[in-house]
């Protein structure tokens, strides 16, 4: 498999006002060329605070560890250590956008009211493609029209405000898509959207991803939705990934406590007189973060004195099937 | 666009025509009239019995005894057909001749400080921003509330001292006396600027405190936008990225406040004026009202709320220029 981006023992504290927490520790995972990495949690369990790590778009308060690795093959097949480039300057800029692209949840919200959808397009192609004035407006409106946007030579000209919520989606996604990166990061891309829509959009990342031949890591907190687009699951709880492997794999085969309460948290139309299962309690604030393993204060199947002890490693199941539970540990499985 | 300017310059145009009614008719409440200080002015001391026929008289020289909504129009007429703002009866010649030079120059004064508060609050507002919490910002904060403490009239007794003591600088006035009187030259408006500055730090002063607070507080709110993160995202050099994103939208109340900004600065130039030794028409206006030199003071009300309804006018412009938007609410 052609790596693309292989991300080792990622951590990442802020400073606050209450002391330095750890939202993401030790956060270990690949994309491949062409491929989805499907990235599921809760919020607050450090999706976001790891990809903003990736374009080094973290605030001032916010360190990375120096043991971190975010090693990405860029399009000239050159190694680039992104925790070793500065947060200013030319190499980080040639990243953010050129290489690795990014898309947000809130559509409205990651355009700029005052500009034409076409002026920050265009802005952006002439960031990383080397295009006069006419030809990144001709590219512009060829990337909206490959989204399925309908007449682009006039939307290009359009403020975000004179487009629906759907649309706009598309829009942010064509800018993404407009400076030709070779990774995509998505953020929760279709959670602000109807479901209708929402359907819409996921089918045209991928067709646009297959199509692009992009790597893409797809943030969401519903694995449903994972099912539909991602090659590999990553499911995350307080900073640590806890089960990781193959889609379909995870979905059929969930073997961590958190992963199996996610699935049964999904509505389903087969089950409509069942009531729904939530996951028991809450996501524990980082600076409250339990000893032993992350998931013990909500697990069922707590084992005393082993998971609010020592936190569980990482235990290989079936082919890149891995996961972070004493249930699936040799010592983990005597105790119980 | 062009719709919204038409629009607003016609709401200019009805603003104005109401505004000429209210200064006419202001004009018109205190008791008497001209006729009656001249006579007095004139007749005073010198024994001679005055009729109420002689002040008859001297109004109808003056066209002071024709009905209040026939000069009303004969007034507005003369100043939107001819220029002719009437006449000055205490200084017995045209108010165009009393107010001119003494308009320009309130019209640079005002010009001027406007132009040191944008150009220094704006830029310093953003820096405060971008730097929040470093030690530079909480000078600047410091700064900001002396500026707002500080009298004006202070602040320019306590410059004039210094500038006289330490500089030997001569900088009462607006000009100094070997150009006071001569013609216009290019001597003589350099040696305006550099009078000029004076009064507009003054009066600049508090804006600029003022404004810098107003800026920091809405650049640190954009900055927060996920869109200037979106926009990072994609690489856009930093520079570029604050002035095009956050900034542009952080000097939306500056702009919207520019017709107060004027309105401030016409109330505190006079007594600005008086310290510095200025002439300009404030202190103008106050003896025009004492002497019901009634056109004079006329003139001068109409030029200063014109001037606060053109640049209330261009503030909007900008504002719509600034966010697209806007327009669509017009």
């Amino acid at each position: 498999m052609d790596t693309l981006l292989s991300v080792e023992n990622l951590s990442v504290s802020f400073k606050t006002d209450e002391g330095v927490i750890t939202p993401v520790q030790g956060v270990s995972f690949t994309v491949a060329r062409g491929k989805t990495l499907g990235l599921v949690g809760e919020s607050g369990s450090g999706k976001s605070v790891s990809t903003k790590a990736l374009m080094r778009l973290l605030p001032g308060s916010a360190t990375i560890a120096p043991e971190a690795k975010m090693h990405y093959l860029d399009k000239h097949d050159k190694l680039i250590e992104i925790e070793k480039l500065k947060g200013k300057g030319a190499p980080i800029r040639a990243l953010r956008g050129g290489e690795i692209g990014m898309i947000f949840q809130e559509p409205m919200a990651s355009f700029s009211p005052v500009y034409t959808i076409g002026n920050q397009m265009i802005e952006a192609i002439r960031l990383h493609k080397k295009l006069g004035k006419r030809e990144a407006r001709a590219h512009a409106i060829e990337m909206l029209d490959k989204v399925g946007i309908s007449n682009p030579q006039a939307r290009v000209d359009q403020y975000p405000h004179e487009m629906s919520g759907g649309m706009r989606q598309r829009a942010m996604i064509a800018l993404a898509l407009s400076a030709g990166p070779a990774l995509l990061i998505a953020d929760e891309p279709t959670t602000a959207l109807d479901v209708t829509i929402q359907a819409q959009v996921l089918e045209l990342m991928s067709d646009l991803q297959k199509d692009l031949g992009m790597g893409m890591i797809f943030i969401t907190h519903d694995l449903g939705v994972i099912a539909q687009i991602a090659d590999e699951v990553a499911v995350m709880y307080l900073g640590t990934i806890v089960e990781r492997g193959p889609t379909r794999d995870v979905i059929h085969n969930p073997a961590h406590p958190y992963t199996v309460g996610l699935l049964e948290a999904i509505p389903s139309l087969d089950r409509l007189d069942e009531r729904l299962k939530p996951v028991p309690g809450d996501i524990p604030s980082p600076n409250e973060r339990p000893q032993g393993c992350p998931f013990q204060t909500r697990c069922q199947h707590v084992v005393d004195g082993l998971c609010n002890q020592t936190a569980p490693l990482e235990t290989p199941l079936a082919a890149g099937h891995s996961v972070r539970c004493w249930l699936h540990d040799e010592k983990g499985k005597s105790a119980a | 666009m062009l719709r919204f300017t038409f629009e607003r310059a016609l709401g200019m145009i009805v603003t104005m025509f109401f505004v000429s009614i209210m200064v006419f008719f202001i004009m018109e409440i205190p008791p008497g009239d001209y006729a009656d200080r001249y006579a007095f002015r004139k007749y005073s001391g010198t024994g001679v019995n005055v009729t109420e026929a002689d002040i008859q008289a001297i109004r109808r020289e003056l066209g002071l005894d024709k009905g209040m909504i026939f000069r009303y129009f004969d007034w507005i007429g003369g100043i939107v057909l001819r220029g002719d703002f009437g006449q000055a009866f205490a200084f017995e010649t045209s108010v165009v001749k009393v107010i001119g030079d003494k308009a320009w120059l309130t019209l640079g004064i005002l010009f001027s400080t406007l132009l040191i508060t944008y150009i220094v609050s704006i830029p310093v507002g953003i820096y405060a921003a971008v730097r929040r919490g470093s030690a530079a910002d909480y000078g600047l904060t410091i700064f900001s509330y002396l500026g707002l403490a500080l009298p004006n009239f202070l602040l320019a007794l306590i410059l004039l001292y210094f500038a006289n003591k330490y500089f030997d600088a001569d900088i009462g006035g607006l000009f100094s006396p070997r150009y006071a009187d001569a013609p216009w030259s290019l001597g003589k408006f350099w040696d305006l600027i550099t009078h000029l500055w004076l009064p507009a730090f003054v009066l600049a002063w508090s804006a600029v405190a003022y404004q810098i607070q107003t800026v920091r507080a809405t650049m640190s709110d954009e900055l927060n936008k996920l869109s200037v993160t979106a926009a990072r995202a994609r690489g856009v050099p930093e520079a570029k990225l604050l002035i095009k994103y956050p900034a542009r939208l952080a000097i939306n109340p500056v702009v919207s406040t520019i017709g107060f900004d004027v309105n401030r600065i016409f109330s505190e130039l006079p007594i600005v004026a008086v310290v510095l030794g200025l002439t300009e028409l404030g202190e103008l206006l106050l003896r025009a009202y004492l002497d019901l030199d009634m056109y004079v003071a006329g003139a001068i009300l109409l030029l200063l709320t014109a001037m606060i309804v053109i640049m209330n006018f261009v503030s909007d412009l900008l504002l719509a220029w600034l966010d697209p938007r806007i327009k669509l609410g017009a």
